[in-house]
């Protein structure tokens, strides 16, 4: 070669010093270890390209763009407010419904478009799968990861809509990162799990939306957790951490006061074991993939 | 010798029935079905490789062939771990990068631009690599003047062009290259072979898979035939190339055999032979000597000037070498009984391999056939693969098949 040497190019091939070791591929199911989680430390270039590519396919050839990310939510509200607001009646601890209601929207808006969307992520890209090599849980997780650029004007919405109504942050709002982090943990965990079993069984496309309307009602949305009687509803909360964060979120920036902190913590404990539960089953099955994909 | 590849002993089953993935429903009829001890329904598989074992060392050029089917592309999917084995161990030093028609997963919706940085990074070329070589990569690729449109707008070809060029900027330790070369024109073609060329010549391993055995034998040092999942020949690329052609040879002979005679109804070829020059009953001739193809005839009622024709075809469609009454007019007045006729190719300007010899008889008017055009023998021209080029073994045993006296002139009207 006539080229000058660059920096990190190598003119010779690796020397025995300087080998990398060597890789065992065997078949069989796979587990997470030390080794799986250093990779994925490696590939997060990759994993950060999926986030990318992920937001910008979403709104290539959308006219109105990321303006749907402030559309979905309030319309959802706005139309909520009127009917269960205003016709049922139901109630909503002393907050305006509208501003209710879209907390609850705003939240689970995410939670919905990230775990749906990390659960198709494999099987949306098979090609890939049966193409190239990267860890596979990249994928999910960067589906995961893009949905936060919605929540991000969603948020914005919710607090014009929170000011508007007289509710101006107050030092509670510090702990708001605390469900953000339940959000995106529930949905990591719903993701891995699924998009590794959608690839296997094509059932799991079938019944995810049901599942995910279902968790619409059986999560805090349209009415306040506190409807459950304790101790049921710290039960409940923990249980689905989706609820914690509901209405974690809704207290800090609806009536501007702290989180129940025993709640919030238990929940992001057991909403950590789901991820690695989701994460140990998406690499238990993913030595099948591209044979299945 | 650092070792960069090895097969352990490796088996790849591949489930088979219809569709490609099962649903729940089976999966729970099979469970229901060992809970109560009923005869599980065998799922058939398809055995992709069966114990393959094999090692490639560091700078290596190894070529993987063998017919369709075989386990080639299944061998590099493993390795480059995008599917893994049944059975056995495979260990990999260092990067792979693999070329396995990369651009079909490029995405629809996103620019050239985008898919090539997007498609680095999968590929692990580190960001600040990708915009260093960016303008390498879409020269490479010949697709300049289209990157910032939405890859859904562009053909196939440039597509794969476009995924090709990404994986060939890499700097892998092992690179891996399945049938690649078959992308694009001429040219695109020339510079996937130079960049293979450049990365061997650096030190780094190649594994390759193609049916092209000329390129095969220019570009590899050794070579392993698999056949049916199983490895057959390992060894230099020249004689496992020898050996495979061989084979397909032998195959494809076998094939065609037993050479029918359709006979006429008053005229009948009851026997064609092969002959040396000393007349002798041959099916080899060397390359260089003389053969003679005798046709025996029983006529059952006197024909007036039939018109013989015999021709020399190898595996391409169509004969390359005719030789025909038709066109030299030494016509026989009349045939009647039995007998034979001797057609004589002087001194054989062909390479080594077997050719099939075609024969046909017409009336005398030039068409309507007495006895139809077809395959009436065959015959092996033995002889050493000639010559020291890159591609020898392959090109005098599977090319062009005449051998015509040449010689080359080089002259230099000027010096730079």
């Amino acid at each position: 070669m006539s080229t000058v040497a660059e920096p990190g190019h190598r003119n010779d091939g690796p020397t025995a010093a300087t080998a990398p070791p060597l890789v065992e591929l065997r078949g069989g199911p796979g587990g997470i270890n030390v080794a799986a989680l250093g990779e994925l430390w490696a590939f997060r270039e990759v994993l950060w390209a999926f986030v990318v590519r992920f937001v910008k396919v979403k709104y290539k050839q959308a006219f109105v763009g990321i303006g749907w990310a402030i559309i979905q939510p309030v319309a959802a509200a706005l139309v909520l407010a009127f009917v269960l607001g205003r016709l049922a009646d139901v109630p909503s601890e002393g907050v305006p419904y509208l501003l209710f209601a879209l907390a609850g929207m705003v939240g689970w808006t995410y939670f919905s478009t990230a775990a749906g969307t990390a659960m198709e992520s494999l099987v949306d890209d098979r090609e890939l799968l049966r193409k190239v090599y990267f860890p596979r849980e990249t994928l999910p997780l960067g589906a995961v990861g893009a949905g936060l650029v919605d929540l991000g004007p969603g948020l914005l919405t919710l607090f014009v809509f929170a000011a508007a109504y007289g509710e101006l942050p107050t030092l509670a709002w510090l702990a708001l990162p605390l469900p953000l982090v339940l959000l995106v943990l529930s949905a990591a965990a719903l993701g891995l799990a699924f998009a590794g079993l959608n690839v296997y069984y094509r059932d799991v496309r079938y019944a995810m939306p049901y599942v995910l309307q279902l968790g619409l009602f059986l999560s805090p949305v349209l009415y306040p957790a506190r409807l459950i009687d304790e101790p049921w509803r710290t039960v409940y909360e923990i249980v689905n951490p989706v609820a914690a964060a509901l209405d974690g979120l809704r207290t800090i920036v609806a009536r501007g006061d702290w989180p129940d902190w025993g709640v919030t913590f238990a929940a992001l404990g057991w909403a950590i074991m789901l991820v690695l539960a989701g994460y140990a089953i998406l690499k238990r099955l993913e030595r099948g993939f591209a044979d299945r994909a | 010798m650092t070792t960069m590849v090895s097969f352990e002993q490796v088996s790849k089953r591949y489930a088979g029935g219809v569709g490609r993935y099962r649903s729940l429903r089976d999966e729970l009829a099979r469970g229901y079905a060992t809970v109560l001890r009923r005869p599980v329904q065998e799922i058939t598989t398809v055995e992709a490789l069966r114990d393959v074992s094999f090692e490639v060392v560091e700078g290596e050029a190894i070529a993987i062939i063998g017919p369709n089917g075989a386990g080639k592309t299944t061998a590099l999917r493993i390795m480059s771990r995008i599917t893994y084995p049944t059975a056995g161990v495979v260990r990999v030093r260092g990067r792979i990068g693999a070329l396995l028609e990369v651009g079909t997963g490029m995405h629809p919706e996103l620019t050239g631009r985008e898919n090539v940085h997007l498609y680095g990074r999968i590929l692990g070329l580190a960001g600040r690599d990708i915009a260093r070589r960016f303008e390498q990569i879409i020269e490479f690729a010949g697709v300049a003047d289209s990157i910032d449109r939405p890859v859904k707008q562009y053909s196939s070809g440039m597509q794969l062009r476009l995924g090709f060029s990404v994986a060939a900027h890499l700097e892998p330790d092992i690179l891996v290259v399945d049938e690649a070369i078959a992308v694009g024109d001429a040219g695109f073609q020339y510079r996937c072979v130079e960049r293979m060329r450049e990365l061997v010549g650096e030190g780094r391993t190649l594994i390759f898979v193609s049916h092209d055995m000329s390129a095969v034998e220019t570009l590899c040092d050794r070579a392993i035939l698999l056949d049916h999942g199983e490895i057959t020949e390992e060894g230099r690329a020249g004689d496992v190339i020898e050996r495979y052609l061989g084979a397909v040879e032998a195959s494809r002979v076998e094939e065609g055999a037993p050479l029918g005679m359709a006979s006429g109804d008053r005229l009948e070829l009851t026997a064609v032979s092969i002959r040396d020059k000393a007349g002798r009953r041959v099916v080899e001739i060397p390359s260089g000597e003389s053969m003679t193809v005798r046709l025996e005839y029983l006529a059952r009622e006197p024909v007036e000037g039939p018109i013989f024709s015999v021709g020399l075809a190898d595996a391409r469609i169509g004969v390359f070498s005719l030789a025909s009454m038709l066109v030299d007019g030494q016509v026989p007045e009349r045939l009647d009984g039995s007998g034979h006729v001797d057609c004589t190719f002087e001194a054989l300007p062909l390479y080594p391999r077997t050719y099939e010899v075609w024969a046909s008889v017409r009336g005398a008017a030039g068409f309507g056939d007495l006895v139809d055009w077809q395959r009436v023998a065959l015959v092996r021209v033995t002889g050493d693969p000639a010559g020291t080029g890159r591609g020898a073994v392959t090109h005098t045993l599977a090319d062009a098949p005449v051998r015509m006296p040449y010689a080359w002139t080089i002259e230099s009207e000027s010096t730079r």
